[in-house]
């Protein structure tokens, strides 16, 4: 009698487990440098950085998408996505409650060992330079099955970037021009580590902060009046505010109007290493081309 | 500054009171005051702590708002006088002024502030009644320094001296001996008598020392219940206002035409006979 | 009474006297002379090499002397002014409170000014109607309206001037409130974060000699009623009782100097930023150098301050050129420092 209710119960335990969906996933090394055990297919995806969001849509997964991060606006359906909070301050309630399978996530983001501990899987991916944009489509793609549609994503994106600055280059005569990128009115400056300041030097422009100074300096204001570039970038507020600051009337951008700002759906695609890099990077060519000397 | 050493009482007092009434929130300190200062007189404040001395000579001095009642100085509502002009007629020493980095020369200089103002340079008669003021004090070697390396004798004599660079008809002043030795407070008594006598000061002190007190012209006895009487001081002892105010018997002799304080305190007894008694009297 | 000889007394507060002047010289002397070398080394420092900027002084052209003329001196002038205002108002403020720890900023001063900048950085994005009147107003006006209104809101809380500790009380009350209110206003739009954080470290960058001409006026019209009004700060410290009975009007008093506070502060920190530590450690040198009365300690505390922030500016300028370094957080080291080796003196002298 024992041993046949054992008997039995040994049988329903192997029916149960064959019953149980097999994990088909797959291992893959994030840019934490940790194992992570990826679902098969991630049909509830969050997306915290603006970039990975975009990269996700442009693969044709958007629907896959139940919430981003704040600042994720493109394309318009990710936009109407609900909001899980910030870079610093992610919701990690909201996060939970929403049940994904896999969270994207920046590298530097603060939440990663905190999901961990709940169990939800995240993956993280630098999202920093030109190099990071072909390494994250790769990656999702990979995550999403979707690896040819990634590889194409990326030859069009390379192609175009490639067309973008050889025609920069071809309209160019000798050197090309100065420019100085601001990104803050202190002043903070985009030097050429910086993503911007990797587009600029892709179209053959000279960027006056120099490498050493790191991606972000915070210049002395003197620097730029001494360095005297022709072009300027600026934000559209501080445009007209240029001539104001003391010896900037000088400055032979600020003299001639040599300035290029953009309005904010623009600026997204030139600093967020993303997808639409080639847009932004064709919205440069043609300020510079418009106001360059 | 005329002599006004006579018995009889001038016309007018240099500082009164009428009905007057003070005190701290909830809590009246004295009410109904009615008191008269004379020029040339020295009136000294007796009572028990909390009796209210301070209080009164705060209010007096139009550092206090009172409940009720009206402050006449020199015949005028105390209100009623320009703030630099009823500063130039009444001066104050306060119990415990700050100690500060000035000189002492500064501190007296600014004795001097309600005869010039903000604008004022010191002049001849500044300057004569600094001197006047320092030498009377005996606080001329203290000059040129800081009063906070001074010692507590020295820095009272020159306060002393500020306020009698004021040259103010009426002085009030709190406690003025309350920190000083002997040799020190009998210096002061002598120059608040040679004011009152010599200069014709209205001076009214709150004096803590019975000895010192009983050798004003004037005392004012108050008690927890009000003022238990306001005469000279023969009047005082007759009526024994003392002791009515300190609620315990209070013993004054007097010496060589001087009024002394004689506290009771049994001489040593021999081992074994030690009384505790608190009353007992010899 | 002993009355010591007149005659040798006399010559002996002659004496003193005369010794405390001499000292009194020096000092000034010792002070316009660090400033005047600072001004001279704000002049070769920058983001050229030492050399390449004496060879400008030397031989000027157009594009160097715009640099020397119109950026270098300008910032190392305003940042005098702006310094001198601190300190004087830091002086101010601790003989109104009579308390050492006293500084500018306690009447909610800079909490007010970096709400103000924050609201002027948000209506930029906000409107265009908004974003036209931030423009006009500037950062500047911003900040120094917003220093203003915590000043009055201070002063509205405590009901008057009259009470000192009420005063300061209400100071720390509203410097708190605003600083939460700022707070959660930068939670709505986090990027003008890095903006927020260049004028809350202080930031000397952009003094033109229009900023130096405003710091300039405003600091003759503090200096002149506060050097007035400094006799009634020695009153001050025998006792309120006392000052009252010299003839002083205290509520006059405290109203025109913490209005002198008020105006110089909103006007530096308006232009510089919130800079901290100059307003508490310039009063602080002059008196453990020297033994003064109110109107030098006003006039030491001023040169000071100044020659303070000077240094301050011309240091962010060369440590990490051709980067820059905030203001405010050098002045915080610097302050630190002074102050530990103060604690440390004073716990040793027990």
């Amino acid at each position: 009698m024992n041993r046949r209710r054992a008997r039995a119960a040994f049988g329903l335990a192997v029916a149960l487990s064959a019953a149980a969906p097999a994990w088909a996933g797959s291992v893959m090394r994030d840019d934490l440098q940790r194992e992570v055990r990826l679902p098969a297919n991630p049909q509830r995806i969050i997306s915290m950085v603006p970039s990975l969001t975009e990269i996700v849509c442009a693969l044709g997964a958007c629907d896959r998408l139940v919430a981003t991060d704040r600042y994720s606006n493109w394309p318009a359906q990710a936009k109407a996505l609900p909001k899980a909070g910030g870079f610093e301050d992610a919701e990690v309630e909201r996060l939970i409650s929403l049940r994904p399978d896999l969270i994207l996530l920046s590298r530097s983001q603060r939440i990663t060992e905190r999901l961990g501990e709940f169990g939800v899987v995240s993956f993280a991916l630098q999202t920093e330079s030109y190099a990071d944009i072909g390494h994250a489509v790769q990656a999702i793609g990979q995550i999403l099955g979707v690896a040819d549609r990634a590889s194409r994503l990326n030859e069009a994106i390379e192609q175009a970037v490639r067309e973008i600055g050889a025609k920069a280059l071809a309209q160019r005569h000798g050197d090309g021009p100065s420019v100085y990128v601001e990104v803050d009115p202190t002043p903070y400056a985009a030097g050429p580590s910086s993503f911007i300041g990797e587009l600029l030097a892709r179209l053959g422009a000279r960027n006056i902060v120099t490498s050493e100074l790191g991606p972000f300096p915070k210049l002395n204001p003197e620097y730029v009046v001494q360095r005297n570039p022709e072009v300027i970038f600026i934000s559209p507020a501080e445009a007209t505010q240029l001539a104001q600051r003391p010896g900037w009337e000088q400055i032979r951008a600020v003299k001639e109007h040599r300035l290029c700002s953009f309005p904010p759906d623009v600026r997204d695609t030139i600093v967020r290493p993303g997808p639409r890099v080639a847009q932004g990077m064709r919205a440069m060519a043609d300020c510079l081309a418009r106001v360059a000397p | 500054m005329a002599d006004a050493h006579t018995s009889s009482q001038p016309a007018s007092p240099a500082l009164a009171c009428e009905n007057l009434s003070m005190g701290y929130g909830p809590r009246t300190v004295l009410e109904g005051i009615s008191l008269e200062f004379y020029a040339g007189l020295w009136t000294a404040v007796v009572g028990p702590n909390g009796s209210g001395k301070s209080t009164l000579l705060h209010t007096l001095a139009g550092l206090r708002e009172p409940r009720s009642g009206v402050i006449l100085l020199q015949g005028r509502r105390l209100a009623a006088w320009p703030r630099r002009e009823r500063a130039r007629r009444l001066a104050w020493l306060a119990q415990m002024p700050g100690v500060t980095d000035l000189t002492a020369s500064e501190v007296v200089a600014l004795g001097r502030f309600a005869h010039g103002g903000w604008l004022a340079h010191r002049q001849a008669v500044d300057d004569a009644a600094m001197h006047r003021a320092m030498v009377a004090t005996g606080s001329l070697s203290c000059g040129q320094r800081r009063l906070s390396t001074l010692s507590g004798g020295e820095r009272q004599r020159v306060h002393l001296a500020r306020v009698l660079a004021v040259e103010a008809p009426v002085l009030l002043l709190d406690e003025p001996t309350s920190h000083l030795d002997p040799p020190h407070q009998e210096d002061v008594a002598r120059l608040l008598r040679e004011q009152a006598y010599g200069c014709g000061v209205c001076v009214v002190s709150a004096i803590h020392d019975l000895s010192l007190a009983l050798a004003a012209d004037r005392l004012i006895v108050l008690g927890q219940q009000g003022v238990i009487g306001y005469g000279t001081v023969r009047e005082a002892l007759a009526a024994d206002w003392l002791s009515a105010a300190f609620r315990t018997p209070v013993n004054i002799v007097e010496h060589r035409g001087v009024h002394l304080w004689r506290p009771a305190v049994p001489p040593a007894r021999r081992s074994g006979e030690v009384s505790t008694r608190l009353d007992e009297r010899l | 009474m002993s009355t010591p000889q007149p005659a040798v007394a006399q010559l002996d507060s002659a004496h003193n006297g005369a010794d405390r002047l001499t000292r009194l010289g020096t000092w000034l002397a010792c002070c316009l002379t660090i400033t005047l070398l600072l001004t001279c080394g704000s002049l070769i420092v920058g983001t050229s090499s030492i050399e390449t900027s004496l060879g400008w002084l030397l031989s000027p052209d157009a594009q160097s002397a715009v640099v020397l003329w119109e950026i270098r001196l300008p910032r190392t002038v305003g940042a005098w002014f702006a310094g001198a205002l601190l300190g004087l108002s830091g002086a101010i403020a601790q003989g109104v409170f009579r308390n050492p720890l006293a500084e500018p900023y306690l009447l909610g001063t800079a909490s007010g000014a970096a709400l103000g900048v924050t609201l002027s950085l948000l209506a930029a994005s906000a409107s265009v109607g908004a974003l036209a009147w931030a423009e006009k107003l500037g950062v500047t006006g911003a900040a120094c309206l917003g220093a203003c209104a915590a000043i009055a809101l201070t002063v509205g809380l405590s009901r008057g001037v009259l009470q000192t500790a009420s005063l300061l009380l209400s100071g720390i009350v509203v410097a708190f409130l605003l600083s939460a209110v700022t707070s959660l206003l930068l939670l709505t739009k986090p990027d003008i974060w890095r903006e927020m954080q260049t004028f809350l470290l202080g930031s000397t960058a952009f003094v033109s000699w229009s900023s130096v001409t405003l710091l300039a006026i405003v600091f003759c019209v503090c200096a002149v009623p506060a050097l007035l009004l400094a006799r009634g700060l020695d009153a001050l410290t025998l006792g309120e009782d006392t000052a009252q009975s010299l003839g002083l009007s205290l509520p006059m008093l405290r109203l025109t100097l913490l209005g002198v506070v008020s105006l110089g502060t909103a006007t530096a920190v308006g232009q510089v930023g919130i800079v901290g530590f100059v307003g508490l450690v310039a009063p602080h040198l002059v008196r453990e150098t020297l033994s003064v009365n109110h109107r030098q300690l006003l006039i030491g505390a001023a040169l000071c301050g100044g020659a303070l922030l000077q240094a301050a500016d011309l240091l962010c300028r060369w440590i990490i050129r051709p980067a820059e370094l905030p203001v405010g957080a050098v002045t915080a080291c610097v302050g630190g420092v002074y102050l530990t080796v103060l604690l440390w003196r004073r716990s040793r002298d027990g």
